[in-house]
C-alpha cells in the first residue's frame, strides 16, 4: 500500500505522534527508503578492518553491506551481492578475503573496491552484452563513504549533506571519545554484543534520553544494587553504574539536553566514574592525559561528561565508557542492537577493562538493566497495536525549549526535547526538508478521558 | 574491580587425575544435577549458596574464549554480581519478569576430567536448556565446573563456564543463570 505525504504528514504533530509509525510495516519499508536510503549511517569503524582484505559485514537500513579494507588502504562499503545470480559474496561475519572477491557459486572474482576482476571461461560471453566494465557486472558501491576519526559512515544517496555537515554538533561526542586516548585514536576491542529487541527501532532512540523512565522502569535494578552496597558498605563500580538510574526526579531535572539537526543530540552525564569507592582507573586515566597534553587539557577532556549521545539512524555512542550501541532496524518490531566496546589507544589498561565491565554488566544481553527496557518498548509496540488510542504523548516541557544557533536545549532535563528532535528529523526525511509542520492540537493529542 | 583479577584461574587445564571412587563420582554427578535443580526450581538462595566464596559464574561470548580480561562475556560474575541478580529477579517490580522465566535443565554426559593445579575437580557435562517466558527458547552446551571440598565432604563451586553452541549469536535478553 501506497502512503501519501499527506497522510504521513499528518501523523506528525510538534508534540505527538501516531501509532502508526510505530507499527505499519509500509511506513517501515519508506523510512528504509526515505532515512535509511538518504542519511549517513554508521558501517562500522575502521579499526575493525586494519589490513588489507579485511571485511566487516553489516545492514545499513534494510541492505547487507560489507565494510572492506581495499589494497590501497581506503575502506569501501560494498553491497554484499554477487552480479552473475545475486548471491552473498560473504558469509555474515568479520574475517579477510584476500586480494579479491570470490563467489562460491561460479567463482566470478571482484577487486575489494567492487570492480569485476575475472570470470571462468569468459570465451562463453563472446557475442553477447556481458561487459566487464560496465556497472551491472561489478559489486555495485554504497554511493558515498567517508569516515570521521575512524567511524566509517555510508550515504546510499548521492546527493544531501556531506558527513561533516550531517554530523554538525554531535561530532563534539566523537571527538571527545577519540580525545580521551592521549594519543587521539581508538579502536574497537574485546568483541561486539548483539541484542534483538521484539520493538521498533525509533522507541529506542526516544528512550535513550528519556530521563523521567529510569527510576519507573528500573526500580528492581538499582533496587537490587543499592541493597547490594549496602551489605557491602561500599558502592563499587559494577554497582554504581546500575545505581545511577535510581535518582530522585529532581536530579534529573537539571540534567542538560542538546538537540541538534537530523535528529542528533546528547545527554549530560549522571554519574562521575570517579565516585565509585573502587576506581583506581581515573586517576591514571588524567595522568596519561596530562603528560601529553598538560592538567588544563587533560582536565577538560574528562570534564566532557556525557551519557547516551545519539547520532540518528546510527546509534548511540557512550563517550565516557567508551562504547556505541549500533542501531539497526530489521522489521517494523525488530531491532538489533550492536554494542561495540572500544579501547583508547595508550591509555592505561585499566580504562579498557572499565569499558568491558560496563559493556558486560550494562549492555551485554545478561544486563540487569536492559530487559526492563526491551520489556517496555515491547509492550509499547504490544499496546500501540490495539484500538486503545492513536496518539503517543511528547508534551513535556514541549514549548519551553530553547533555540541556539546549532540546535536546542532543554530548560528542565525531562524535556521530551530529543524525542520531538528526532520526529523533526523523521519528518524532514519522510516528507522533504520543505515540509511545513503541522499544526500542534492541543487537546486532541492529550489523552481524553 | 571485578575484570581486573587476573589471578582467577579460569583455565579447564587437567594438572592431576582425580582418582574418585565409583561413589564418589556418582556424589559429583548428583552435586550437578541438584544445582540445576536449584535452578529449575527458582530456589535462588539455595543455590546462590552452593558458591565458593570467591566462585566465578562465566557464559563466553566466543568459542573456545580464554579469558574473561580481553573479551567481553555473555555473563561474567562473582558472588556480588550473582547476588544482585537474584535480588532483582525477587524485586516485585521486574517488569521483565512478568510473566517469569520458567526453565528446565538436562544435564548429561559427566565426566570427571581430573584436577587443575589447584586441587578443584573439573567435571564437565553437557546441557540442554529450554526457558519460557512468552516464548520458548532453546539453548544448549557444554559445562565445566571447578568444585572445591567445603570440608564437609561436599563441594562448592569454584567456577562454572557454560559454553553455548549459539555464543556468538544474537540474543534476547538472559535474565536468568543458564
Amino acid at each position: 500500500m501506497t502512503i501519501s505525504n499527506e497522510t504521513l504528514a499528518q501523523l506528525i504533530r510538534p508534540d505527538s505522534v501516531n501509532k502508526r509509525v510505530y507499527t505499519d510495516p509500509d511506513i517501515f519499508d519508506l523510512e528504509m527508503a526515505r532515512i535509511y536510503g538518504k542519511a549517513w549511517v554508521y558501517v562500522g569503524h575502521e579499526s575493525q578492518v586494519p589490513k588489507s582484505g579485511d571485511y566487516h559485514t553489516t545492514r545499513l537500513g534494510d541492505q547487507d553491506v560489507i565494510m572492506v579494507r581495499g589494497t590501497d588502504g581506503a575502506v569501501h562499503v560494498v553491497y554484499n551481492r554477487c552480479p552473475h545470480k545475486g548471491a552473498q559474496l560473504l558469509a555474515e561475519g568479520d574475517g579477510n578475503t584476500g586480494k579479491f572477491f570470490r563467489c562460491p557459486y561460479h567463482a566470478w572474482t571482484f577487486k575489494l573496491d567492487g570492480k569485476s576482476l575475472a570470470i571462468p571461461m569468459k570465451n562463453g560471453m563472446a557475442g553477447t552484452c556481458y561487459d566487464p566494465t560496465h556497472p551491472n557486472f561489478s559489486m555495485r558501491k554504497v554511493a558515498r563513504v567517508d569516515s570521521y576519526r575512524g567511524f566509517v559512515f555510508a550515504s546510499q544517496s548521492v546527493q544531501g549533506p556531506d558527513l561533516h555537515e550531517f554530523l554538525g554538533g554531535v561530532a563534539s561526542s566523537i571527538d571527545n571519545m577519540c580525545d580521551r586516548s592521549p594519543v587521539g585514536e581508538i579502536e574497537v576491542a574485546g568483541g561486539v554484543f548483539r541484542v534483538m529487541q521484539p520493538s521498533n527501532w525509533k522507541v529506542f532512540y526516544e528512550n535513550l534520553h528519556d530521563t523521567m523512565h529510569a527510576r519507573v522502569t528500573h526500580e528492581s535494578s538499582f533496587q537490587a544494587a543499592r541493597d547490594e552496597a549496602k551489605s557491602l558498605g561500599e558502592m563499587p563500580f559494577e554497582l554504581l553504574i546500575m545505581d545511577g538510574n535510581g535518582e530522585p526526579y529532581e536530579f534529573w531535572e537539571k540534567l542538560e539536553l542538546r538537540a541538534y539537526d537530523n535528529g542528533h543530540g546528547y545527554m549530560e552525564g549522571i554519574f562521575d566514574p570517579a565516585a565509585a569507592t573502587r576506581d583506581p582507573v581515573s586517576r591514571a586515566h588524567f595522568e596519561a592525559l596530562s603528560s601529553v597534553h598538560g592538567d588544563e587539557r587533560a582536565r577538560e577532556i574528562l570534564g566532557v561528561n556525557r551519557h547516551n549521545t545519539i547520532i540518528y539512524g546510527s546509534g548511540s555512542p557512550h563517550t565516557v565508557f567508551q562504547q556505541f550501541r549500533v542501531i539497526r532496524p530489521i522489521a517494523v518490531n525488530r531491532t538489533m542492537v550492536e554494542i561495540q566496546t572500544f579501547r583508547l589507544k595508550g591509555a592505561p589498561e585499566g580504562v579498557f577493562e572499565r569499558a568491558l565491565t560496563y559493556a558486560n554488566v550494562i549492555n551485554s544481553p545478561s544486563s540487569n538493566v536492559m530487559p526492563d527496557d526491551i520489556e517496555l518498548y515491547k509492550r509499547c509496540q504490544e499496546g500501540n497495536q490495539t484500538d486503545g488510542g492513536e496518539w503517543v504523548s511528547q508534551h513535556r516541557y514541549a514549548g519551553t525549549d530553547q533555540a541556539l544557533p546549532d540546535g536546542m536545549v532543554s530548560t528542565n532535563g525531562t524535556s521530551e526535547l530529543p524525542m520531538r528532535n528526532q520526529f523533526k528529523a523523521w519528518r524532514e526525511y519522510m516528507l522533504g526538508a520543505a515540509s511545513t509542520e503541522s499544526v500542534c492540537m492541543q487537546g486532541e493529542g492529550r489523552a481524553v478521558a | 574491580m571485578l575484570l581486573l583479577d587476573r589471578n582467577f584461574d579460569v583455565s579447564l587445564t587437567v594438572a592431576s587425575a582425580a582418582a574418585l571412587s565409583v561413589d564418589e563420582t556418582r556424589r559429583a554427578e548428583q552435586f550437578l544435577f541438584q544445582e540445576a535443580q536449584y535452578l529449575d526450581d527458582r530456589e535462588l538462595d539455595a543455590w546462590l549458596a552452593l558458591w565458593d566464596e570467591d566462585g566465578r559464574y562465566w557464559v563466553p561470548r566466543f568459542d573456545n574464549q580464554a579469558n574473561p580480561f580481553e573479551q567481553i562475556s555473555l555473563f561474567w560474575e562473582d558472588k556480588m554480581l550473582r547476588e544482585v541478580r537474584v535480588k532483582r529477579l525477587m524485586n516485585p517490580r521486574n517488569w521483565s519478569q512478568q510473566p517469569l522465566t520458567r526453565c528446565s535443565h538436562v544435564i548429561g554426559n559427566v565426566v570427571v576430567k581430573g584436577r587443575d593445579a589447584a586441587g578443584h575437580l573439573i567435571v564437565r557435562s553437557s546441557v540442554l536448556y529450554t526457558e519460557w517466558r512468552g516464548e520458548q527458547r532453546h539453548l544448549a552446551g557444554t559445562v565445566h565446573h571447578k568444585l572445591v571440598n567445603d570440608g564437609e565432604g561436599g563441594w562448592r563451586i569454584r567456577l562454572k563456564r557454560v559454553d553455548l553452541i549459539n555464543c556468538d549469536s544474537v540474543f534476547g535478553s538472559l535474565e536468568v543463570f543458564i
